[in-house]
């Protein structure tokens, strides 16, 4: 149970699919501009990594290693294409608004990317575990950089004004340029607050080694010895 | 050997049940997928048309074949239980692709209902103006033939979008000749 508790909170934080792991940008950057589709987006993915996972994990046994890569992508597209069939069936303006993202999921590096380094090597509850922290860490940072780039670019959240009267909405925060602005702005409070983190643990006299410049996460060697 | 055969196995296996999966899925969720497309994408311009309509045009289509082999949805426009209109979507090339426009017909005197626009991929504020209310307010009422000042109509293309302006009246020229052609099947399925 405790590493089932692991498994699912380290994808919340410590290995926050977009902003620490860098993984799945394209939907990251394209869907995200307002907090509604980047929720919706997210929720997608949650669901499609979740049971992709869940899948692989299970006849992780019998599919030759020769033939995982495509068995794996098999799983996730038909899960995509469910995910779009009933998205037109049961949410068509959301499907309206994501477009061609949707199909786009299947090739989201953090579906192969989770199904290679995790589902295929543990146990099922241990797969869901990780999909359902992964996706939840991928919907929180998409509503997240959604909410922002929304309220600056169109001065609303969810659809609903929350500047004040006279507020001239920033345009560019909802166009291309401004999901990189962003993105890069996250990043680069995301690794200060880690790097001041570390840097204030060091000089308190712990064991840590010195900070690394990636903020710790366990996603290279580096990081992974820290642990 | 063995190892071929287990690949050519387990890889066969999990597509077929995949596709099989995606088949009956496909097949469940057809018919309310074709309703809400029909709802957000055609139902704001029907409704646009038929402002007053006492029935739903678009639960009330009917699909009809036509010459050349196609179907068609026709939606109908009931007042007191008798049809006043029909509408029907064609399809003329604009600016970006094709310009989808439902034309809506009065069939008591063979005039335009109105007509609305529901898929374009125009320039963002040139060709998109075919979509205002100054170039849409033309059509109401309208006798047939369509056709734009340019061509010897009285119809004003919207200045700067000719191509778009042109895409529209292509797609209600096209539009024109079904309702001709469908006209007497019309007004025997709806009486």
């Amino acid at each position: 149970m405790n590493r089932f508790m692991q498994e699912l909170t380290k994808g919340l934080w410590k290995e926050l699919p977009p902003f620490r792991l860098l993984l799945g940008l394209c939907p990251v950057l394209a869907v995200t501009k307002s907090a509604s589709s980047g929720i919706g987006m997210g929720m997608a993915v949650l669901f499609v990594l979740t049971l992709s996972n869940m899948l692989i994990s299970m006849v992780r046994n019998i599919i030759p290693s020769k033939v995982r890569i495509a068995c794996f992508i098999t799983i996730s597209a038909t899960l995509v294409v469910a995910v779009e069939l009933l998205m037109q069936a049961y949410a068509y303006p959301l499907y309206l608004q994501l477009g061609i993202f949707v199909p786009l999921i299947v090739v989201n590096c953090i579906i192969l990317g989770r199904a290679e380094a995790f589902a295929a090597k543990n146990p099922v509850h241990l797969a869901i575990a990780d999909g359902l922290g992964m996706g939840l860490g991928f919907t929180m940072s998409l509503t997240f950089l959604g909410s922002i780039r929304e309220i600056l670019g169109a001065g609303t959240w969810f659809g609903h004004p929350v500047m004040w009267d006279g507020f001239q909405p920033f345009t560019i925060m909802v166009e291309a340029p401004g999901a990189f602005l962003c993105l890069g702005l996250t990043l680069a409070a995301m690794n200060y607050g880690t790097h001041r983190q570390i840097m204030k643990k060091s000089r308190e006299g712990s064991e840590e080694l010195p900070a690394s410049p990636c903020g710790g996460c366990r996603a290279c060697a580096m990081g992974r010895n820290k642990d | 050997m063995k190892s071929i055969v287990q690949m050519i196995l387990v890889l066969s296996l999990i597509c077929g049940t995949a596709g099989f999966c995606l088949s009956y899925l496909k097949m469940t969720t057809a018919s309310r997928i074709e309703s809400q497309a029909l709802t957000f994408v055609q139902g704001p311009a029907i409704l646009e048309v038929f402002r007053d309509a006492d029935n739903s045009p678009i639960n009330d289509r009917r699909t009809f074949p036509l010459a050349d082999g196609r179907t068609i949805n026709v939606f109908p426009s009931m007042k007191k239980g008798k049809l006043v209109g029909v509408a029907l979507e064609q399809f003329g090339s604009g600016y970006g692709g094709d310009l989808g426009v439902v034309v809506g017909f009065n069939v008591a005197n063979d005039t335009l209902a109105g007509i609305g626009i529901t898929t374009m991929k125009e320039t963002a504020g040139v060709g998109t103006r075919v979509k205002e209310h100054a170039f849409l307010k033309q059509f109401p009422g309208h006798a047939l033939p369509v056709k734009l000042r340019n061509d010897g109509g009285d119809i004003d293309a919207v200045s700067g979008a000719t191509v778009s302006s042109k895409g529209v009246m292509g797609a209600v020229d096209s539009a024109v000749a079904v309702y001709k052609e469908l006209k007497p099947l019309l007004l025997e399925t709806w009486k």
